[in-house]
């Protein structure tokens, strides 16, 4: 009979085997659940009455965006308001992915482990959150963008805090539209353009094509073109604008010549473009609050020799998000290295975030000739005047062909200024015009900025 | 009102764990105390070679191999000689087709012949004597200085008044958190039957412990009180099946308790098994993709549940069976049939548990890993043949390890059984506050994620250690039983709970493919639960004791341990012939 008890170990190894997976499963629960519980088709949380006893949600200067009263999750008297931080603060469901409201609802319900979802109501109680938006902007950029499609995002370059981000369509939270579905108004109104959305960058790439030709070409600072207004670059046409005349890299910026920047990309070759183009974000995606941002694409594999010289003016296949070009812009006014964004300040009264710097975009000299370049194209080309009256703006526009004479406008750049050092990003879809709409778009909103 | 009312059923679903952790301890110590010290009452006595051979076990095999219980270093005797075992009319050796024979007092035996204090048992050129072990011829021997220890087991009483506790504080919950009291009758008729089963269980069979029959129905009764907060007349199904399953175990503890009648039975059985599979596929119909009900009037049962209790019996035997008949072709061949006809129902949960059974028993059966690779060998190749004609079946399983790609099609179970455990924490959302319920399959497939939200995962996890303790425990009265046939069943029937935990349990936390079998006592399924209670009665056919207080009334032993003819007035000190091997205990 011992032979029999010896083999049984068998059956014994399968009940440790048993135990093991438990043990597993346990950790894996204990690891996840906190993400697990805010999936959006919990029951227990993305019922309407899901907020019950969530905390409240602040802006910077402790303007209440949201909180709850009486079990009924209420949202800013102001409707422009609700309107503008929709994206930002999230609704009642969980339909807008990248919103506090849904990423972060485990922490507004206050939920742990221990106790799960199972607190007996008069124990709940949720954290606040304090986010460094700023209301003022937040308003200020909803007007600007109007009807149009588009978005918005202003960030301090030297703190990381995000003090405006809004995308557009946007609806009330507290009168979500019946026909959210079926109205093409509303197209994509769940979708958070800043984070969620990447769009053809147009001239505003070529701050990332100057960039590789000051490193790679000897004669990028040297060489100098007369501008008829269209040229064959790479077998086929490159068109301008307009004709710019004769000029260096500094002025084909400045007037946004397509056919010097066309030529440049050409010069450097595809695999240096990508290289570059990758330190600055490209081809990967950014982590904001933990959330993950669409990712801004540049591809040139397969791409015939007038596609790559489009592709160093952004158009091609090119793809940006709003976040990663006011990176970009961060990055320049700081000597090549950004200081990561984020919109999250404290989470039930403990601080969420610091000053991180991401990794390096392009070395000190290139980022200071091109700080000085984009400072130039104001002076010379949109004026300083006629961006703000209040700061000193360094900025670039783009507008951005996609095909049947539609084109998006585009502005991204930053303040010099030491109280307000803000980089920015504004696209308006179907804006045809990066000076004629973005500019006044950004200004608007700058204008209401606070100061640091 | 409300608020306080809330906060009361907070407090309750607190002290759950608590009171289930009590229980559990209670009951496992209990069983653990109650066992019988370890020591010989015959020996065997080799004046040749001047040993004596302790004889411990109800049957020992005797030869010259080394996993032998009583091993003879002598070339004339056989590797695998003779079995020397208890029966409840004395003691008998039997020849196992060893070469040289067995003599008794000179004369050659053929099969079992009795043996009697002062025979002499010769084996090939070694003649042994058969001697009790208190034999005073014995010079070595130390008299006991201390009477025989005997641990005290927690009195029935006190289990079933913990039981009682438990069910209130839950059914308490559950009324709160529902606001009614519709599942009253339940709680009301299942504690009843929590205190009337045990009393049959003492007073007609004269069974003395009743500690496993307490953690199945402590399981039960869980099972009953979730179901039944959900969905009143299924629990109610739940309810009868208990009962029914109660009544199955003290069946199958009468129909087993003499292990050489049982084993006449096997052809009988073999048929049987082969039969309710066959039938099955033949008059079955499918539900939930699996062909495996058979529909009896108003009652639909699922033959396969009891085609495991009879596979059991096909596996087990007794240990000079054993050894005189060493190949498994007769077992294979039912094996390959069983699981062939699972496959051909889809009910690939149940295959896999035949399959795995298979695996143990053949094991513990032949000591051979060569059988345990060869099988496994067979089965991957089977399995892809399989797969190569019908690669739809895979399709079934895509989702397994990455059920989050599959949210909203074959991994839609899982993620939601992951997000409302997280939702449940340690202690649950509390009984009827769930939203697990409202999925398909809920109360047996997903039921550990159900108990994950509503009791938190601390029940979940005391549930599951439950059905491993099973096993260890069954592991533990293997070398105490009466026969290798017990041994053998016992941790059989104790893997087969276990694999099914198993298979239930990870397939729905995406360790394993979800198969959609049934969490043994916990699920809501009434042949599923009449089976588990069969298979429990293995496990506790498998302590000797269970059998012991009939026969004390009989008047034809007095205590648990193999002994010779005469009442033994002292005892020697186990040391004396201490075992060097180790036990798993619990």
């Amino acid at each position: 009979m011992r032979n029999v008890e010896k083999r049984s170990v068998m059956v014994f190894l399968l009940t440790l085997a048993f135990f093991a997976g438990l043990i597993y499963h346990t950790v894996n629960l204990v690891m996840h659940s906190a993400q697990w519980v805010s999936a959006p088709y919990n029951a227990h949380i993305s019922d309407s009455e899901g907020l019950e006893y969530a905390g409240k949600i602040y802006d910077r200067n402790g303007v209440v965006l949201a909180q709850t009263i009486d079990k009924e999750r209420v949202y800013s008297d102001d409707e422009e308001l609700r309107r503008a931080c929709l994206h930002v603060v999230g609704d009642d469901s969980t339909n807008i992915a990248t919103a506090v409201q849904t990423v972060y609802r485990s922490e507004l319900t206050e939920y742990n482990f221990v106790f799960g979802l199972g607190l007996p109501e008069s124990m709940k109680q949720g954290n606040d959150i304090k986010l460094t938006i700023d209301s003022e902007m937040q308003r200020a950029a909803l007007e600007a963008l109007g009807y149009n499609k588009g978005a918005i995002v202003f960030y301090n370059y030297k703190t990381g805090e995000i003090v405006c981000m809004v995308s557009t369509p946007t609806y009330d939270p507290e009168n979500i539209p019946e026909d959210i579905e079926t109205n093409d108004e509303y197209d994509g109104a769940y979708l958070n353009r800043v984070l969620s959305s990447a769009y053809t960058p147009g001239s505003t790439f070529k701050l990332i094509t100057a960039s590789a030709a000051l490193n790679e070409l000897d004669d990028a600072e040297t060489r100098s073109y007369y501008c008829t207004g269209e040229d064959e670059v790479g077998g086929r046409e490159i068109t301008c604008f307009e004709p710019n005349g004769e000029v260096d890299l500094r002025e084909a910026l400045a007037q946004s010549c397509n056919v010097f920047f066309a030529q440049l990309a050409l010069d450097i070759g595809g695999d240096k473009m990508t290289k570059y183009a990758e330190k600055a974000g490209f081809n990967s995606t950014l982590k904001i609050d933990g959330i993950e941002t669409a990712e801004s694409v540049y591809d040139v594999s397969g791409a015939s020799d007038n596609d790559l010289a489009w592709s160093g003016v952004g158009q091609y296949t090119v793809l940006e998000t709003p976040i990663n070009m006011a990176v970009i812009s961060a990055a320049i006014a700081n000597g090549g290295t950004p200081v990561m964004p984020y919109f999250i300040e404290s989470i039930g009264g403990s601080k969420k975030n610091s000053t991180t710097l991401g990794d390096r975009m392009m070395d000190k000299d290139t980022a200071d000739k091109l700080y000085e370049m984009m400072d130039h194209t104001v002076e010379v080309n949109y004026g300083k005047y006629y961006f703000s009256s209040k700061y000193d703006v360094c900025a670039k526009t783009g507008t951005a062909e996609i095909g049947d004479g539609v084109a998006h406008a585009w502005v991204t750049g930053f303040c010099k200024d030491e109280d307000c050092p803000l980089a920015f990003a504004v696209i308006v879809e179907g804006g045809n015009s990066g000076y004629g709409v973005a500019i006044p778009a950004a200004t608007k909103v700058l204008d209401a900025a606070p100061t640091f | 009102m409300n608020e306080v009312l809330d906060i009361v059923s907070f407090v309750l679903r607190l002290s759950t764990p608590v009171m289930a952790l009590i229980i559990i301890t209670v009951c496992f110590f209990s069983l653990r105390h109650g066992r019988r010290e370890k020591r010989a009452l015959i020996a065997l006595d080799d004046p040749d070679r001047n040993v004596r051979y302790p004889v411990l076990y109800w049957e020992n095999s005797i030869g010259r191999s080394r996993g032998s219980d009583i091993r003879i270093s002598d070339p004339t005797v056989s590797r695998d000689h003779a079995v020397l075992l208890r029966r409840d009319d004395g003691w008998f050796i039997a020849d196992t087709g060893s070469k040289a024979g067995v003599l008794v007092n000179g004369e050659k035996t053929e099969g079992r012949h009795p043996v009697y204090v002062g025979d002499n048992i010769s084996l090939g050129t070694t003649v042994l004597t058969l001697r009790r072990a208190d034999d005073p011829t014995d010079a070595n021997d130390r008299r006991r200085t201390t009477p025989p220890k005997v641990h005290k087991t927690v009195p029935i009483g006190v289990i079933l008044f913990l039981l009682t506790i438990y069910m209130s504080i839950i059914s308490a919950e559950a009324m709160i958190n529902m606001g009614s009291l519709d599942i009253l009758p339940h709680a009301v008729i299942f504690v009843c039957a929590l205190w009337i089963l045990p009393l049959i269980s003492r007073f007609i069979f004269q069974r003395k412990n009743f500690e496993l029959e307490a953690l199945a129905l402590f399981l039960c009764g869980s099972g009953i009180i979730l179901n039944a907060v959900h969905d009143q007349r299924q629990a109610f199904i739940q309810l009868i099946s208990t009962i029914l399953g109660y009544c199955v175990f003290c069946f199958m503890l009468w129909f087993i308790e003499i292990p050489d009648k049982v084993m006449k039975w096997r052809i009988t059985i073999y048929i049987l098994t082969i039969g309710l599979l066959g039938s099955t596929l033949v008059l079955g119909s499918a539900l939930n993709g699996a062909k495996n009900w058979i529909v009896l009037g108003p009652v639909m049962v699922q033959p396969s549940e009891f085609a495991k209790l009879a596979y059991i019996f096909v596996g087990a035997a007794t240990l000079d069976q054993l050894q005189t008949k060493k190949n498994l072709f007769g077992f294979i061949i039912v094996t390959g049939l069983c699981v062939m006809l699972l496959f051909l129902m889809s009910d690939f949960g149940t295959a896999l548990i035949f399959f795995v059974t298979f695996l143990l028993i053949a094991f513990m059966r032949s000591g051979d890993f060569k059988t345990v690779i060869f099988a496994v060998t067979a089965a991957v190749l089977g399995l892809m043949l399989i797969l190569s004609i019908k690669p739809y079946i895979a399709d079934r399983f895509q989702a397994w390890g990455h059920v989050w790609e599959y949210a909203d099609s074959t991994g839609y179970q899982q993620v939601n059984s992951f997000v409302y455990s997280a939702s449940g924490g340690l202690f649950g959302v509390g009984l009827s506050k769930g939203y697990l319920q409202n999925l398909f399959a809920s109360e047996n497939d997903l039921v550990f994620g159900l108990v994950s939200e509503e009791m938190g995962l601390i029940m979940a996890l005391l549930f599951a250690i439950i059905i491993g303790g099973f096993m260890i425990y069954a592991r533990a009265v293997s070398t105490r039983s009466r026969s290798t046939f017990y041994s053998i069943s016992a941790c059989a029937a104790a893997g087969l709970l276990v694999f099914q935990a198993m298979l239930n349990i990870f397939g729905v936390t995406d360790i394993l493919p979800l198969t959609g079998v049934t969490l043994p006592f916990l699920s809501y399924g009434g042949s599923s639960m009449l089976s588990c209670w069969g298979l429990l009665a293995f496990i506790k056919a498998a302590d000797e004791r269970t059998y012991s207080n009939r026969k004390l009334k009989a008047g034809k032993i007095t205590s648990y341990a193999p002994q010779t003819d005469e009442t033994d007035d002292h005892d020697f000190d186990e040391d004396d012939y201490e075992d060097d091997e180790e036990y798993v205990e619990i």
